[in-house]
């Protein structure tokens, strides 16, 4: 349960458990890993954009506990974990993601090994 | 607060000597603080003053798929333990045995402890031990698909039975069994005769002894439909952690019902690596452990699927290097017994 947000945490998601012995010791000091903490969520979110633009999605920091998942038509929904986030991804997309979808891979690409770009080019000549 | 009691799942498809193994565990003297749940006290008769009886009884959530059910009566019988140990009515509870039926998926199992809002902070999963018969496993492992489902979320795996076999059947087994799980310690045995400690020692083989490679795993396809199929990986470079949380989420996610498991030691770039432990949608809490235990410090990861293509599990993870930071290649292929 979280004091400031009345938010209950039931379940800490596997993805945040970076920290070593958070889920064993009972014993937390105040801010003692904040600030690693706040900087990694931000990594985090830095690298979820890399994928979420490819679907026209954007994530960002909300109170530093939560993030908010945003796409062009300006919706957006609330997002706990990693957990949830593919989920809710698919809620807005309406259709469902898999990283293993060749065209999702292709795009992660850097641009000059990507297949298919030149073809695309040719096109436009003609 | 004292140290989480461990949970050890026993399961095996009929009558390949789950039971039996459970009866000679029971003689011996270092199952003193277990507790033992049983799904049927059968004709053999099992005596033990912590043995308890479950029904299983399934409750499926809303949405989720089989595996990410919970056992109802799982937790009951498992709060009703605890109650009785915090009240010091029994001996100070170390471990907690679960046998389970033999057409049991083991997932659920490992679901319901791991995400009970009170068993999570009592209990945690210690390994999942699976019995496989030398006579009729291989025949299983044809036509039962939880037979494969066990033997992939199995941490170690007793070939029972082996005096009815012959030796190069029970080698064939093994073999077989490997390639479905290369990351699973091996151990035959008579009658359920098995040294206590082996059993319930840590296995280490992740970081121990090289893995089989998916040319080994290929070469079994001439003789039976492969069921299931696995892969292991090995990192060129320390993994980013939130990375590759977001990739696995993500393809767990998406294929979770066909990823059946994902073992493996992480190099995350810090002193020790972080032991990953999943069976389907479910993953274990990562343990960080404080150094490695050989010279090779890459990161290793198997991954045991069925329906999808390893070379698929490769390319996406190419696609995601920038993302990563590090390079996925197959280990070299090994030798099997």
């Amino acid at each position: 349960m979280c004091v400031l947000c009345n938010g209950s945490v039931l379940q800490v998601h596997w993805t945040d458990r970076k920290t070593k012995n958070l889920s064993q010791s009972t014993m937390q000091k105040a801010g003692e890993t904040q600030r690693s903490r706040m900087r990694e969520r931000h990594i985090r979110i830095r690298q979820s954009n890399k994928i979420l633009s490819v679907y026209g999605l954007k994530l960002s920091d909300w109170t530093g506990s939560k993030y908010i998942l945003t796409d062009k038509k300006g919706r957006t929904e609330i997002v706990q974990d990693l957990g949830v986030l593919w989920t809710i991804v698919e809620k807005l997309l309406g259709t469902p993601i898999d990283p293993l979808d060749p065209k999702l891979m292709n795009e992660l690409l850097p641009e000059s090994t990507r297949i298919g770009e030149e073809d695309k080019w040719e096109k436009n000549e003609k | 607060m004292g140290k989480k009691r461990k949970v050890t799942v026993i399961t095996g498809f009929l009558g390949s000597g789950k039971t039996t193994l459970l009866t000679h565990l029971l003689k011996g003297p270092s199952l003193k603080n277990t507790a033992v749940l049983v799904n049927e006290f059968g004709k053999v008769g099992l005596d033990h003053h912590l043995l308890r009886r479950i029904d299983e009884r399934t409750l499926l959530l809303g949405g989720g798929c089989l595996c990410c059910s919970v056992r109802e009566d799982l937790v009951n019988a498992l709060r009703e333990l605890l109650d009785n140990d915090h009240r010091g009515d029994i001996e100070p509870l170390e471990r907690i045995v679960i046998e389970t039926s033999g057409l049991a998926d083991p997932a659920p199992i490992l679901f319901t402890v791991l995400t009970d809002s009170v068993l999570q902070h009592h209990l945690t999963v210690d390994q999942v031990i699976v019995t496989v018969d030398a006579v009729n496993g291989q025949f299983h492992l044809d036509r039962q698909n939880e037979s494969v489902k066990q033997v992939a979320a199995a941490d170690k795996i007793i070939i029972t039975k082996t005096d009815m076999a012959s030796e190069n059947e029970v080698e064939l087994l093994a073999s077989r069994l490997l390639t479905i799980n290369p990351s699973a310690e091996i151990i035959k045995s008579i009658h359920g005769n098995i040294d206590n400690h082996q059993l319930f020692a840590p296995n280490e083989k992740v970081k121990s002894t090289p893995l089989i490679s998916l040319v080994e795993s290929n070469s079994f396809q001439g003789k039976h439909a492969p069921a299931a199929r696995s892969i292991s990986l090995t990192f060129d470079q320390p993994l980013d952690w939130s990375a590759f949380g977001l990739w696995l989420s993500m393809l767990l996610h998406a294929r979770g019902e066909e990823i059946l498991r994902v073992k493996g030691m992480i190099d995350v770039g810090e002193d020790g690596p972080v032991m990953l432990n999943g069976v389907q949608h479910i993953i274990h809490p990562p343990e960080h452990l404080d150094e490695w235990s050989d010279e090779d410090k890459r990161s290793h990861i198997v991954f045991i699927m069925r329906s999808i293509d390893p070379e698929q599990i490769l390319s996406s993870l190419h696609a995601f290097q920038n993302i990563l930071g590090s390079r996925a290649s197959i280990r070299e292929p090994v030798e099997v017994l």
